[in-house]
């Protein structure tokens, strides 16, 4: 029976109204055209899963094929994906557009003039693939292992283009990280060595979070999912936010802190919970490393003498831990929080016993936020787990799980290459903790560096308009000295783009293979984008090689490019990389994607049985289904015995309790892990006892979660050893390194100083990625100044009124708008929208970028509007139909760079003089002298404490970091 | 589109037809749920069958609070907002503030005042935490000027027939040029109306499949049936045969009327527009347009040259219908405007973005009352033209503002 029938049967009164069509009906669903209505016009689709490509989420889509015209028609949610349960954002339906987008890129261009100058021709991808293949090939043969960089801003994916780099031996990983989660990363990972946090809200009792979960952020759709049916079963929500997000005005509570002092409000409630004698005193005594610091007599001196502790207990047993932590933290009180942040003590008490009342189903969460904003934002997110370590709600039923108890990446054909060098542009000595690759740096290291980049690629990434400083990007994207071959894979025209050598067009998310696993709730489980005409092709019996057949265009997949141009790296297999490259089923041949894919999903526990169950291999499977649920069975993977295998040759060291094995079992799961830890003897450690008995543990140097963190201690950073805020004045010059750049001491009112949340994300948009989306862009096109009334009736402006916001290295100039859902002292501004481009015709996203032009003279750089957008030719009606002509203002070109010395994160709030717009001012004007970046930069760079570390280390060894090399790469002193 | 209270009603650009949400009807007839329903992350959208009390969207309502949009619209919604606040539920509270396009580089010495009410040219306000289409007001110029077009043919042949029967005795060159005149300002009233119509030739629709309870449809034909009078009238003129002038004077002053009138039943079936559900809006039409048809005879004077009779006569009811008109347009003063939507239009017209030419048409409307009177008391005739073109003005200035404002006020 047709679901149409069946359905207006079950639905009689429409009362059993279905939310997506029943999977059976996927091959052959038939709709009503609603353009026809009342009419029943039936159309024919078949239903194809992918996943959505604009946030990081990842969330299952719909493909709607039309089976008369093969037209993507529209992108609605997977009902079979677990974590996004055929629900969607507005960026999900949105794909049809982008896919349509008659401004998209679909064929390679070289460019034709000098950098810059929006001139192009277009080539063949066999001249492109040539010409990089040769290029890399020398690098690779003079052994210039860091000349080839990928740089890669939304990733979307596991592992498959970071083993393409090991397979070349590049070290040549760099990344949008560290201008996004560097912070919250190095916060978990001093805890408990995993860098992300999996919130387990659907059964969380009380949930905390520095974000916007219910709005924006991945995982957006999936947390708000989960939010809500905690909500409805009883759970609260606190969220913490300066500004007043849709997501705050849901919460039950909403504490809005000084920006800058969320550490310490974090801290006051785990002092109240020690106070209080509100902690999970068992879990702290099994799972926490409080041995190591009580036996560390030196360093309970130093806290003492520093009045961090105001008394130090004599024995080093648990409930002298206890009282030290007394000592320490209760000092952090309420009140003296109410003073310091600005938040309420009956407020902070009333969250502190919500917690307490939790327990183990307390779940937080801080991606960026807060911890992106500040210097010592590191310490924002320490400061939020360590309540989750006081209540025990680490990887419990309604806790916060480590990310990678939840995530599941296959094993690849042929594993993993060796990276072969230590690229110091990324990894640089005085930022030995980073997580990870100090990208936003790149055009001061390499400055530095003193020879050009070979081959530099940009992904899905817009360096210019998403990193600070943007115009000493311009300047090194121009300068062939520095980049000697720039290629741009996107799918549209971006601002960085524009300054390439070659664009190559890549697909949209339904049009490119990819796996990925991520921390959306408590299950483990992979998702596959596909490219879906290709996939429905290919069931009709058509033989499809590569997936650019069926994309628009010539636009390609990445992942067949990369086959492609390692196979032309190494034709004869003699560099080492072919092998690599080669069919795991046809030996000596060159692999298909299908085959890649298939080796993944047969190497994915349980995949197999269930393609058998259904009577299909396991990549029909997948290409049916969109997503698979490994295992719900994650909670607590610290607390399991290490597997036989690991045991079967382990040996006790009974001084740390540390299990060793000569010969660990190879891992099935190629999940990012710190470690390994090995010992002296090349042994590497499968667990810890703990009362006696062998545990798996956690991924740190003690196996435990530190409270201690021997790693900050050691290299150079003791005094942010513990979860820590300063109190006093000499504990703010002692600990300045996490005091953020707009904490309120140094914001000067009388100047008209104000910190500047330029963070904030729209609901509908994502960066830059959703390119194309016309219809999000018809519900958001500026990014006026958020301004407490109270501040801006001080100013004298009122909504809709221009005023200068002004940088330590230039200003912009952008309209107000007044409202309460901002604290006074603070301004905000969404980080969305002010797109611009060089060209008419092209340069940026033609559905929502102005035109401008760029004056410039030594250091000064001037950028002013010509026209905002508006209606443009296209085969598309709706072009022509643009009727916003205000595309906002482009911020991010007035930061400078501020690295954090600990995290490397790029501290994003700033500290800014709003004043009214002056005489001759126009809107969106951006005006930068570029000599002062370069001082901020140096006075930043200032902060650090460079490597070696212990043992003439350049870095942790247990630390996680992209492309891990050898361990003899890690030490200086070979060099 | 302007009557719908909530803003709902929009033009579909693919076939320039008016549109709304149907919830997805053709889903629902697949067994599907509407879209929005389907799609939404924290399920906050419930559908069903109010009608089943055991259906899910039933349940919610029985225990939550459920409100609607504007309830004293009598439209009777059938979208429910449980436990929703003021706030988000009416467009006017003062702390929703709009930020659009037309807002980003205006004139920055404006007061505060003037700015809110320029502000407010969409008639839509964002969100708290977005910044907002602003949605384009459906009624610009051509509703105006088919008002005003309208009144000044229906007062036309609304005066002269009247005259006529009353015995009035103008001569025969009066009433023909005044149906040509009225003739032709017909034909401006209805080209006006018809190129208002995104879709001209649903203008067919309206007079082939009337929707009887549409002020529209009812004026469409009353305006058809008053051409065909005011034709008739003039061919009785052109005829000079006072027994078929007298015959059709009857239904032409009865049609004349309704057909100046109906447009204040229009505008007070609009819901969504509060200022215009005054009920002094008829008498107000009724006024202006015996003063329209006074005024223009008045210019027509100058041309025809003038009997001592006929001008007297003419000057004396564009001067009392011409200061009753302008003291019922001034009434919106002391009305009450208890809604808030009404007083935020009538801010808008009294105060605000729309004061110039509200109170510049009332002034010049007086005026056109005082110069009739100074012609009648003087005997000078010309002033009487005067007078015309003072109050003829005067009306456009003041119809355009009262419709402009009506239309100011944020409904979404």
């Amino acid at each position: 029976m047709k679901t149409s029938k069946r359905n207006e049967e079950q639905n009689e009164g429409f009362g059993h109204l279905e939310s997506s069509p029943p999977f059976e009906d996927w091959t052959d669903f038939v709709d009503y055209d609603p353009a026809s209505w009342p009419r029943r016009v039936e159309r024919h689709f078949s239903l194809v899963p992918t996943v959505c490509f604009n946030c990081e989420a990842g969330c299952g889509l719909l493909a709607y094929i039309n089976k008369d015209t093969l037209e993507i028609e529209r992108t609605e949610g997977n009902p079979l994906h677990m974590a996004s349960r055929g629900r969607n954002c507005a960026k999900g339906p949105a794909t049809a557009a982008q896919i349509k987008n008659p401004d998209r890129i679909l064929y390679p261009l070289r460019r034709s003039g000098p950098r810059g100058s929006g001139k192009w021709e277009r080539v063949s991808w066999d001249q492109v693939l040539d010409d990089l293949a040769g290029r890399i090939r020398q690098c690779i043969t003079e052994g210039r292992f860091d000349d080839v960089v990928y740089h890669v801003g939304r990733p979307g994916e596991d592992l498959f283009t970071e083993r393409v780099l090991t397979t070349w031996g590049v070290d040549g990983h760099n990344s949008h990280t560290n201008v996004c989660s560097a912070s919250a990363r190095t916060g978990y990972a001093m805890w408990m060595g995993i860098d992300r946090p999996n919130p387990d809200h659907a059964n969380g009792r009380f949930m905390l979070m520095l974000s916007a979960h219910f709005e924006s952020g991945h995982y957006m759709n999936p947390h708000a999912q989960r939010m809500t049916e905690a909500k409805e079963s009883g759970a609260k929500l606190c969220v913490i936010d300066t500004r007043l997000s849709n997501t705050a005005a849901k919460a039950d509570y909403w504490l809005s802190p000084w920006p800058g002092t969320e550490a310490g409000l974090l801290l006051a409630i785990a002092g109240y919970l020690i106070q209080n004698d509100l902690y999970d005193r068992e879990f702290l005594r099994r799972w926490t490393n409080w041995q190591e610091l009580m036996t560390n007599r030196q360093y309970l001196e130093f806290l003492k003498e520093q009045e961090i502790a105001t008394e130090v207990p004599q024995s080093a047993d648990f409930d002298s831990f206890i009282s030290l932590l007394k000592s320490i933290y209760g000092q952090y009180t309420p009140e003296w929080a109410e003073k310091e942040t600005g938040t309420s003590a009956t407020d902070i008490v009333t969250i502190a016993e919500e917690v307490a009342r939790a327990g183990h189903a307390f779940s937080s969460h801080v991606w960026r936020s807060a911890a992106a904003g500040h210097l010592g934002g590191w310490m924002v997110a320490r400061n939020l787990f360590f309540l989750n370590v006081l209540t025990g709600s680490v990887g419990t039923r309604g806790g916060t799980l480590p990310n990678s108890y939840t995530k599941f990446v296959p094993e690849p054909p042929h594993g993993l290459g060796t990276t072969r060098t230590w690229n110091e542009t990324h990894f640089p000595l005085a930022y030995p903790l980073a997580h990870f690759e100090m990208s936003f740096l790149l055009p001061y290291l390499l400055e530095k560096r003193g020879r050009p980049l070979e081959v530099y690629f940009t992904r899905v990434h817009n360096p210019i308009w998403t990193n600070p400083d943007g115009f000493a990007w311009i300047d090194m994207l121009r300068d062939e000295s520095k980049v000697k071959l720039h290629l741009a894979l996107t799918p549209v025209w971006s601002e960085t783009a524009q300054y390439a050598d070659y664009v190559l067009p890549m697909g949209e998310g339904p049009e490119r293979h990819d796996v990925h696993s991520y921390e959306t709730h408590a299950s483990q489980w992979i998702g596959f984008r596909q490219p879906v005409l290709r996939a429905y092709r290919e069931r009709l019996g058509e033989q499809i090689d590569l997936t650019y057949q069926t994309n628009p265009g010539e636009v390609w997949e990445e992942n067949e490019f990369w086959i492609e141009l390692s196979w032309r790296i190494d034709p004869t297999g003699e560099l080492g990389i072919r092998r690599f490259y080669e069919s795991p089923y046809r030996p000596g041949e060159k692999i298909t994607i299908h085959e890649y894919y298939r080796y993944l999903f047969e190497h994915t526990p349980g995949l197999s049985e269930a393609a058998a169950a259904e009577d299909e291999d396991v990549l029909t499977y997948m290409q049916r289904r969109g997503a698979y649920e490994i295992t719900t069975d994650v909670y607590e993977e610290h607390e399991r015995a290490p597997s036989d295998a690991a045991l079967r040759n382990a040996e006790i060291d009974s001084e740390t309790g540390f299990l060793w094995s000569p010969a660990p079992p190879a891992r099935s799961n190629f999940r990012p892990f710190p470690g390994p830890f090995q010992d002296n003897e090349g042994r590497t450690r499968v667990g810890v006892l703990v009362d006696g008995a062998p545990k798996t543990g956690f991924p740190t140097p003690s196996g435990k979660l530190e409270i201690f963190s021997s790693t900050l201690h050691d290299w150079s950073w003791p005094e942010l050893a513990l979860p820590i805020y300063p109190r006093t004045d000499a504990q703010f010059t002692l600990m300045s390194a996490i005091v953020s750049q707009v904490h309120h001491s140094r914001i000067d009112k009388e100047r008209s100083e104000y910190a500047l949340l330029p963070t904030f994300r729209l609901p509908s948009l994502i960066h830059t990625r959703t390119n194309g989306a016309k219809w999000l862009y018809e519900m958001a096109q500026q990014n006026p100044v958020w301004i407490n009334p109270e501040d801006a009736a001080r100013i004298g402006v009122d909504s809709g009124d221009l005023v200068r916001v002004e940088s330590d290295m230039g200003h912009f100039v952008d309209k107000v708008w007044t409202t309460e859902a901002i604290r006074p002292g603070v301004v905000a501004c969404s980080h969305h929208l002010g797109r611009w481009r060089l060209f008419e015709d092209h340069g940026s996203d033609l559905w929502n970028s102005s035109l401008v032009e760029i004056e410039e003279q030594d250091g000064f750089r001037r950028m002013r509007l010509v026209h905002g957008p508006g209606p443009f030719p296209s085969n598309d009606a709706d072009s022509s139909r643009i009727w916003w002509s205000d595309g906002g203002v482009h911020q991010n070109l007035i930061f400078p760079v501020q690295a954090d010395p600990v995290s490397g994160q790029h501290c994003w709030h700033q500290k800014v003089r709003v004043t009214k717009a002056e005489v001759g001012d126009r809107y969106a004007d951006v005006v930068v002298d570029r000599n002062k970046g370069q001082l901020a930069y140096d006075n930043w760079l200032a902060l650090t404490r460079p490597a070696p570390g212990p043992g003439g280390m350049r870095r942790p060894y247990w630390l996680l970091r992209p492309l891990k090399p050898p361990r003899d790469l890690y030490s200086l002193a070979q060099h | 589109m302007a009557a719908c209270p909530y803003d709902a009603i929009y033009i579909n650009p693919d076939n320039n037809s008016a549109e709304k949400c149907n919830f997805c009807t053709h889903r629902i007839d697949n067994g599907l749920e509407p879209a929005c329903v389907a799609v939404c992350p924290t399920q906050a959208i419930i559908v069903g069958d109010l009608n089943d009390p055991a259906s899910e969207v039933a349940r919610a309502l029985s225990k939550g609070k459920p409100t609607v949009r504007r309830p004293e619209k009598d439209t009777a919604p059938k979208v429910f907002y449980i436990n929703a606040s003021e706030i988000t539920l009416d467009s006017t509270q003062p702390q929703r503030r709009t930020l659009t396009a037309t807002t980003q580089l205006e004139d920055k010495t404006a007061s505060p005042d003037k700015k809110r009410a320029a502000s407010s040219t969409s008639s839509a306000a964002a969100a708290i935490l977005a910044y907002g289409r602003p949605h384009v007001v459906p009624w610009d110029w051509r509703v105006s000027c088919y008002s005003w077009t309208k009144a000044i043919a229906a007062g036309l042949l609304l005066v002269l027939p009247s005259l006529f029967l009353v015995g009035v005795d103008i001569g025969m060159a009066w009433h023909l040029w005044g149906a040509v005149l009225s003739a032709l300002f017909l034909g401006l009233t209805g080209a006006l109306l018809i190129s208002d119509l995104t879709h001209p030739r649903r203008f067919f629709y309206i007079l082939l499949r009337p929707q009887w309870r549409s002020w529209l449809a009812r004026g469409a034909f009353l305006i058809t049936g008053f051409a065909i009078c005011v034709g008739l009238y003039g061919l009785a003129a052109l005829l000079k045969d006072e027994t078929i002038l007298a015959i059709v004077a009857w239904p032409t002053i009865i049609l004349a009327v309704p057909t100046a009138v109906y447009t204040a039943f229009l505008f007070g079936a609009s819901k969504g527009r509060d200022l215009w559900q005054s009920p002094l809006l008829p008498a107000l039409y009724t006024a202006e347009t015996v003063a329209a048809g006074a005024a223009a005879l008045a210019v027509l004077g100058i041309a025809l040259g003038t009997g001592d009779m006929s001008y007297e006569v003419i000057t004396a009811v564009l001067a009392v219908s011409a200061g009753v008109s302008t003291l019922l347009a001034g009434s919106e003063f002391l009305m009450p405007h208890p809604t808030r939507q009404s007083r935020f239009a009538a801010d808008a017209l009294l105060r605000g973005k729309f004061a110039l030419p509200c109170w510049a048409g009332l002034v010049m409307s007086l005026a056109g009352a005082v110069f009739a009177t100074a012609s009648l008391l003087s005997g000078a005739a010309p002033l009487a033209a005067v007078a015309g073109l003072f109050f003829l003005t005067g009306l456009y200035a003041h119809t355009h503002a009262f419709i402009q404002a009506g239309q100011s006020v944020p409904q979404s």
